[in-house]
């Protein structure tokens, strides 16, 4: 079980693509793995015949768990085993082979596409053992592609592009963005009536046994280490949404007529982020504990959080700074359809500076998220509300919402936090303001 | 800009320097009757009269040795070898006398003398007149050696040569002799001795090659630019002292380098940029480096073997793509 993703430690084996005496080709898709992040294709990397499938449809197997014996035409697969050895614990051949083989598997999984070979020294270049250093990476957890399984720069930007692929953060519930266009299908349908009846009683109290699944698993650990490393601490401001309602009304207006792109609120709330963090670079920032570095970057990529079937997931828009509202609503619309589908590969959920969550369609008035690591901020969204508001000494009526930021103490501090959040108000109260 | 050949920007550069500073002559064999075995010198010796333009008996090491004693006199010779093989036999003269002397005398002595001629590979005239010597030459501290692969380039750093004080080996090319290229017309245009040219730019691998070597390098870049990479391309242009900033530079961002040198491979220039770069760039290496040279033989006479025997594009390409992990 190859290490396909950053976080993974195991995958299961969804389906087989090949049989049992299938001539391979080095490339050859042999099975499709669910990791925590994705379905994806296993490839061979030897050419051969696939001797043996270790294990079955739907088998969990850790990562450099056997999973299928390939070798050469006519080649008794347990005698393969017994010559190269078992390296891997997520399964075992026919016994007498396991029994032969029963080598420690510590450092030496084997199989195709573990990570490491059984020979010992792992082989990279200079270039990827020093970014692996640089970014704290083992390399005997680095699938090699160069020759030899050579490690070579492309793998580790590879690996680093999953890891940064958090799937995101607020940890209380969902969040779909709220006006994204297949989102409503998302929102919660009044849940059928509980039985009017009385629930007849069962004989016996129990429960349903329900698979962790690798996303929930990734979304578990991730969010845990956020909360136990990430010193939170919360900013709510309640912003007047007026002007940013008649703005939207307005492009959807035009965008109806000329049959162009329309916009939600959130896009308008992603693309004022996005402009406001460009002034606040301490946001925009990540707090690399074992670079011994704060890391300020000078890209803006906005992940934005979606509930799918399983949990949630963050596709992340690059550079949101430099898009427009229509092709940052385009780009979202098309980044949470492929996330619902399952389809977004990790690195499209990938190297997130900055992330926000919305449950204003579920009429969440304000909420506090879970920073999606290695982020320094992230921004939760209640709903738009039409609350009472004094002005000028009257009761008129308003409209308002409540964001609250999420802040890593070890990188932003209150007033830092404080005054970012000024900067996105200037520009979600006065949307013109983002022309500028 | 004129368009000129690279014979004629040669002849420029030392005209124009002959015109400004009346201490430089040009010697060699056929160099002023003749107008040059190659048409270099066309027309100089009615330019500048016969004590100017002198035409010497087939004789490397005594006309290369008159030119020595002459630049430690106080002159600034310019000598031409027919082809450097030819100056094999001078070769004392040039590496215990032209390049050591200045050393060994405490710097009482400086050499402004240039010695120029085409290098290296010819076309079918075998094994005796194909050889590239720019390894042999640069590995003498006290020489400066100069590999030029277009026109411009030659009238600006042969005009820099002929003005410095230490004694300049300038290696041009038989083939390229009546190649076209534009030339600055700046007056008084010079090109800086060490300074590299990057003659594309790219970030998928750095390709180094000086003379012929550097089309080669060019072609490569354009089959990698069909595929949708982008090559960059160095031409170092001095040989020593070598600009290594410029292939640090180049190679910090691609990450991979492939050396071309028409040379033989053993010792050669190709040997010393890949030594210099692993030693400098250590950890910034994706790939072995890899370099194209001529086959390690005395190069053949049959066209089929001598097109063989030479670095081509193609090689380049490939190499390329091995370091780029594309094959």
């Amino acid at each position: 079980m190859p290490k396909m993703t950053d976080t993974m430690e195991e995958g299961v084996l969804v389906a087989w693509m090949a049989e049992e005496g299938d001539a391979i080709s080095a490339g050859d898709v042999i099975a499709q793995v669910e990791t925590d992040k994705a379905t994806m294709d296993v490839e061979a990397y030897d050419d051969g015949v696939l001797l043996k499938k270790v294990v079955e449809e739907g088998d969990a197997i850790p990562i450099g768990g056997l999973i299928a014996v390939l070798g050469k035409a006519g080649e008794d697969a347990a005698a393969v085993l017994a010559q190269y050895g078992q390296g891997g614990d997520g399964a075992s051949l026919a016994p007498e082979a396991s029994a032969e083989a029963a080598q420690p598997s510590a450092a030496a999984p084997s199989g195709d596409g573990a990570p490491t070979e059984a020979v010992g020294r792992v082989k990279a270049s200079p270039l990827a053992r020093k970014l692996a250093i640089d970014h704290g990476l083992d390399l005997r957890t680095v699938r090699g592609s160069g020759p030899e399984g050579r490690i070579i720069k492309r793998d580790i930007e590879a690996m680093l592009a999953q890891g940064m692929a958090a799937p995101a953060a607020p940890a209380q519930a969902p969040a779909p963005p709220p006006a994204v266009a297949p989102a409503p299908a998302r929102a919660p349908k009044p849940a059928p009536a509980p039985a009017r009846a009385p629930t007849p009683v069962v004989a016996e109290e129990g429960y349903e046994s329900v698979r962790i699944s690798q996303m929930r698993k990734a979304i578990a650990r991730r969010l845990a280490e956020s909360k136990y490393t990430a010193p939170h601490f919360y900013l709510t401001i309640d912003l007047e949404m007026e002007r940013a309602i008649a703005v939207r009304q307005k492009i959807n207006a035009q965008a109806e007529e000329q049959g162009t792109q329309k916009i939600s609120y959130n896009d308008l709330i992603t693309k004022a982020c996005a402009v406001a963090l460009r002034q606040h670079p301490q946001v925009n920032a990540s707090y690399m504990a074992d670079d011994g570095e704060i890391r300020r970057y000078n890209y803006i990529h906005i992940g934005v959080a979606v509930a799918v079937d399983e949990g949630l997931v963050t596709p992340v828009l690059r550079n949101a700074d430099r898009k427009g509202l229509a092709e940052l609503a385009a780009e979202t619309r098309a980044l949470a359809a492929r996330a619902r589908e399952r389809k977004l590969q990790p690195d499209e959920m990938a190297g997130s500076t900055f992330t926000t969550s919305n449950l204003g369609m579920f009429g969440i008035e304000e909420f506090t998220a879970i920073i999606n690591p290695p982020n320094a901020c992230i921004l939760a969204i209640g709903a738009i509300r039409d609350v009472p508001v004094v002005k000028d000494g009257e009761i008129v009526p308003g409209k308002r919402m409540k964001v609250t930021l999420s802040c890593d103490h070890r990188v932003v501090d209150g007033a830092t936090g404080a005054q970012f959040l000024q900067t996105l108000r200037h520009y979600l109260e006065e949307p013109l303001n983002l022309l500028l | 800009m004129a368009q000129l050949q690279l014979r004629e920007a040669i002849r420029a550069a030392m005209v124009e320097e002959m015109d400004r500073d009346e201490d430089i002559f040009l010697m060699g064999e056929e160099v002023a009757q003749y107008n040059g075995a190659y048409k270099v010198s066309e027309g100089m010796l009615a330019r500048f009269g016969e004590k100017r333009v002198i035409d010497t008996p087939i004789s490397e090491n005594g006309f290369a040795g008159l030119g020595i004693g002459a630049a430690m006199n106080g002159l600034r010779p310019i000598i031409e070898f027919m082809t450097w093989n030819f100056a094999f036999v001078a070769i004392d003269q040039i590496i215990n006398n032209a390049a050591k002397i200045r050393y060994m005398s405490g710097g009482q002595f400086k050499f402004p003398i240039v010695f120029r001629g085409p290098n290296g590979a010819a076309g079918q005239l075998a094994a005796t007149h194909n050889t590239s010597v720019e390894s042999i030459y640069s590995q003498f501290p006290g020489l400066k050696v100069i590999s030029i692969s277009n026109p411009d380039d030659a009238k600006g750093l042969l005009k820099s040569a002929i003005r410095d004080d230490d004694p300049v080996i300038f290696l041009e090319s038989e083939f390229m002799y009546g190649m076209r290229g534009e030339v600055s017309d700046e007056e008084d245009y010079t090109i800086p001795i060490g300074k590299a040219r990057i003659a594309r730019e790219g970030d998928a691998v750095t390709i180094v090659g000086h003379n012929k070597s550097y089309w080669r390098a060019m072609e490569a870049a354009e089959m990698l630019a069909a595929d949708g990479y982008a090559a960059e391309v160095i031409d170092p242009r001095t040989i020593r002292p070598f600009d290594w900033d410029t292939v640090v530079a180049s190679v910090k961002k691609t990450n991979r380098l492939v050396i071309v040198d028409e040379s033989n491979p053993f010792a050669s220039v190709s040997s010393e940029i890949a030594f210099q770069i692993q030693s400098r760039c250590f950890d910034d290496l994706d790939a072995p480096i890899m370099r194209v040279t001529a086959k390690d033989v005395p190069a053949p006479y049959a066209k089929n073997l001598m097109e063989y025997y030479m670095p081509s594009a193609e090689d380049t390409y490939r190499a390329c793509r091995k370091v780029m992990y594309l094959d």
